[in-house]
């Protein structure tokens, strides 16, 4: 898609290109393209080294370490991060919570956190799911009741991503009970380590612990970290929203992968030559790759549109979070089947000791990536709430 | 980046909508449909005085010198019209056979007549029992003492082939692939004229020593296989067009049809549905500007990666109109069936597109032997 783009938009591109190669530890980056877990300390590694350099926020305001670049850069920037396999700086911090506190927060509460944020220096988990409030999240319960100075945060969030690492939790919270759900929530950001704080992992089916539940019983959360006015949340949570959207297709790193699945099935071998020889898996990859640039032309022309000025709510957004969210999971579904049946046990190590021969490429990531995958047809928006979006659009019913 | 049309494409496209939607609507297109020839005339020769037929001739030959890129918005906007006059023979396929393999004198002689809308031409590629296959055709070239070329063999599926005036016909020479030019008149032609299930015409074509002119301007195999990559765009553009229609009928009836007491669009099971025709369409979008791109591309090397990408945009455009096509129907219930409501026009017209020059599962399989489309590597195999 080179071609497409710009003499300066390739310039810019080889020069991202040539900083995410360079400056970024290989190690890091191996991690990623072997889908190994990282470590907290990678992660804050690489936004840090991203960050010295103007790449971890550049969609921020200027003054806070922003960059004054063109859509089409900002695509350029994330999907060369991704092709080269980098550690993202963490959503929370950067897509989520940052944007909100530039927008919508005081002055006060941007110089306290907006450098922090955009450093990793904390960091940040996000409060908004609870058990009885997923895809309706505006049912959400969890309350804060103004008392002096400060809000007593009494109630549970779940789903809390990489919560075990956090320092604050950016949350919704209930601050007036009696109006219509959406008008009586407040976006308020709380110290983890506050009296009456826990946090309890919950191991999900990929082996991992991934996700966690936070409780609040009792958390005295000071008023001035309140973002924006009270009972305002909702708004602040639907601009959070419409950023986690962009760019979370994917497709930088569906394209790893599914170059990664090939070249794992270029080298296994079956009884008529090697895996990529054989009809029906061809066919099956053969088909993914014609998908995954199809995407990749919905997600240019929406660049384009916008390129030429269009702002408006494109409910082409959704078909890339819908069709982006599905490919990955499909990619991930190829790698198993590479793999064949020495993919099937759950294992932290190829290498088996002497003796024994060490599993095939892919062994120890395949299938709890399949499991972790089934998240992303869940998560921002699952794919049945962006179909109601579309049709909405679409039929206005 | 830019990939919106341009201020001309855009002129271009809302002129035409425009006259399609008073001069070409249903019932304009029904008495077309039920006339003989199963083609207007008329309409043709407005296309002429509109340009259309020329677009992409040079200028030299009475054409407007424009490109694939100005062929693609027309393809779409009668794609949504359902036109059933043989563009895509005579404009796409035809003349620009011609134009590259045509000597001076052969384009003198038959482009300007094309672009006036007084001809109508042909490429007669496939044959019987040969399915997609074009390079080795049986039909075969002969010279006589006397330097004169005649033509023997069978070609079937002849777009277009049904009112031709000239042939651009493959077939073998000496061991090697040519095109030869074909009066529809000559002795020794007969055909025998088909309709398509949507309506187009088409026709068997029968050569018993019928006198030919070689096209030999250019590499037979090349222009045939650059003449078939830029046709597939055109469809996939036409496809387009009819899949926009589709949809947007699809959901008026969704809002209107109503059944217990509510409009069926109100279920969800159906707006869900919906939402993936829409999906499905922009990826079909998507993927015709892609193959636009290819075969407008004028890059060093693009011809290399035009088939590839063409045939890759092609099994997504193919996905995309069964999806729409057999949902649309489905969803239209009954009237979806009839001959007097239109939904099923478009259906027929998705699903021969679909299976016109290829199929999907030939083109994934090409698609696979050459490589695909992702570079295989692995961080942890280099």
């Amino acid at each position: 898609m080179d071609t497409l783009l710009s003499a300066q938009e390739r310039d810019f591109a080889q020069q991202m290109r040539q900083f995410y190669r360079t400056e970024i530890p290989e190690e890091l980056r191996f991690k990623v393209a072997t889908g190994q877990e990282l470590s907290k300390e990678d992660m804050v590694t690489s936004q840090r080294i991203l960050n010295r350099q103007g790449f971890a926020v550049p969609h921020w305001p200027r003054e806070w370490g922003g960059q004054d670049w063109t859509p089409v850069q900002r695509h350029i920037w994330l999907e060369e991060m991704q092709l080269a396999c980098v550690p993202q700086p963490l959503a929370f911090n950067t897509s989520m919570v940052g944007p909100v506190i530039a927008t919508f927060g005081s002055e006060e509460l941007k110089e306290r956190f907006l450098p922090a944020t955009a450093n990793l220096d904390i960091w940040w988990s996000q409060g908004f799911s609870e058990p009885n409030a997923g895809s309706d999240l505006a049912s959400l319960k969890t309350s804060a009741v103004r008392k002096g100075d400060a809000y007593i945060v009494n109630g549970q969030k779940t789903w809390t991503t990489l919560g075990q690492y956090g320092d604050w939790i950016f949350t919704l919270v209930r601050t007036d009970p009696s109006v219509k759900k959406q008008a009586g929530i407040s976006f308020l950001l709380i110290d983890m380590r506050s009296p009456g704080v826990t946090v309890r992992p919950i191991q999900l089916i990929d082996g991992g612990f991934e996700v966690n539940e936070v409780f609040f019983e009792d958390v005295e959360v000071p008023a001035r970290n309140l973002v924006g006015e009270e009972n305002k949340g909702w708004t602040y949570a639907k601009f959070l929203l419409g950023n986690e959207r962009t760019g979370i297709a994917r497709i930088g790193m569906s394209k790893v992968n599914l170059a990664r699945a090939k070249a794992y099935a270029a080298v296994t071998k079956t009884a008529r030559g090697t895996l990529l020889d054989d009809p029906l898996f061809s066919a099956r990859l053969t088909k993914l790759e014609a998908e995954l640039t199809a995407l990749e032309m919905t997600q240019l022309r929406i660049l384009s549109t916008q390129s030429a000025g269009a702002d408006k709510p494109d409910p082409r957004s959704s078909v890339l979070k819908l069709k982006g969210s599905q490919l990955q999971e499909d990619i991930s579904e190829l790698l198993v089947d590479v793999l064949g049946p020495q993919g099937l046990d759950f294992v932290s190590d190829r290498v088996q000791g002497s003796g024994f021969s060490d599993l095939p490429l892919g062994a120890v990531d395949a299938l709890p990536a399949y499991f972790n995958m089934r998240k992303v047809t869940i998560y921002g928006g699952s794919s049945e709430v962006q179909r109601g979006i579309i049709s909405k659009a679409l039929l206005g019913l | 980046m830019d990939l919106e049309l341009s201020d001309i494409q855009q002129e271009l496209g809302s002129t035409l909508a425009k006259y399609l939607r008073s001069e070409y609507d249903q019932s304009a297109r029904e008495a077309i449909l039920g006339s003989e020839e199963g083609i207007s005339r008329r309409q043709w020769n407005s296309f002429a005085e509109m340009g259309l037929i020329g677009l992409a001739v040079p200028e030299g030959y009475g054409g407007a010198g424009m490109t694939f890129a100005e062929v693609a918005v027309v393809m779409e906007a009668f794609g949504r019209a359902l036109v059933l006059e043989p563009y895509l023979a005579t404009t796409v396929l035809g003349a620009q056979a011609i134009v590259a393999a045509g000597s001076e004198e052969q384009k003198r002689a038959i482009l300007p007549e094309v672009c006036e809308g007084r001809v109508f031409l042909a490429f007669a590629g496939f044959e019987p029992g040969q399915r997609y296959s074009l390079d080795t055709p049986r039909t075969t070239a002969s010279v006589a003492a006397n330097g004169s070329v005649t033509l023997r063999g069978e070609k079937s599926g002849v777009l277009g082939g049904d009112v031709a005036d000239h042939f651009i016909v493959t077939a073998i020479e000496d061991g090697e692939l040519g095109l030869f030019l074909v009066d529809a008149g000559a002795e020794g032609l007969r055909r025998s004229p088909h309709r398509q299930a949507d309506g187009l015409g088409s026709a068997a074509v029968l050569f018993e020593d019928a006198a030919a002119q070689r096209l030999d301007s250019a590499s037979a195999a090349e222009v045939v296989a650059e003449v078939l990559d830029t046709a597939n765009a055109a469809i996939m553009a036409e496809a387009v067009g009819a899949m926009e229609t589709s949809l947007q009928m699809t959901a008026d009836y969704l809002k209107t049809r109503e059944q217990f007491g509510a409009p069926i669009g109100a279920n969800q099971a159906l707006q869900h549905r919906a939402a993936d025709m829409y999906a499905s369409l922009e990826d079909a979008r998507s993927m015709a500007l892609f193959a636009r791109l290819a075969v407008t591309a004028e890059a060093e090397g693009a011809d290399k990666d035009r088939h590839r990408d063409v045939i890759a945009a092609k099994i997504i455009v193919d996905r995309s109109a069964r999806h729409i096509s057999q949902e649309s129907i489905q969803m239209h219930g009954g009237i979806g069936m009839t001959m007097e409501y239109p939904i099923g026009h478009y259906a027929k017209r998705l699903t021969v597109i679909s299976r016109t020059f290829d199929d999907s599962d030939s083109l994934t399989a090409e698609l696979a032997q050459l490589g695909g489309l992702v570079e295989p590597y692995a961080a942890d195999l280099s």
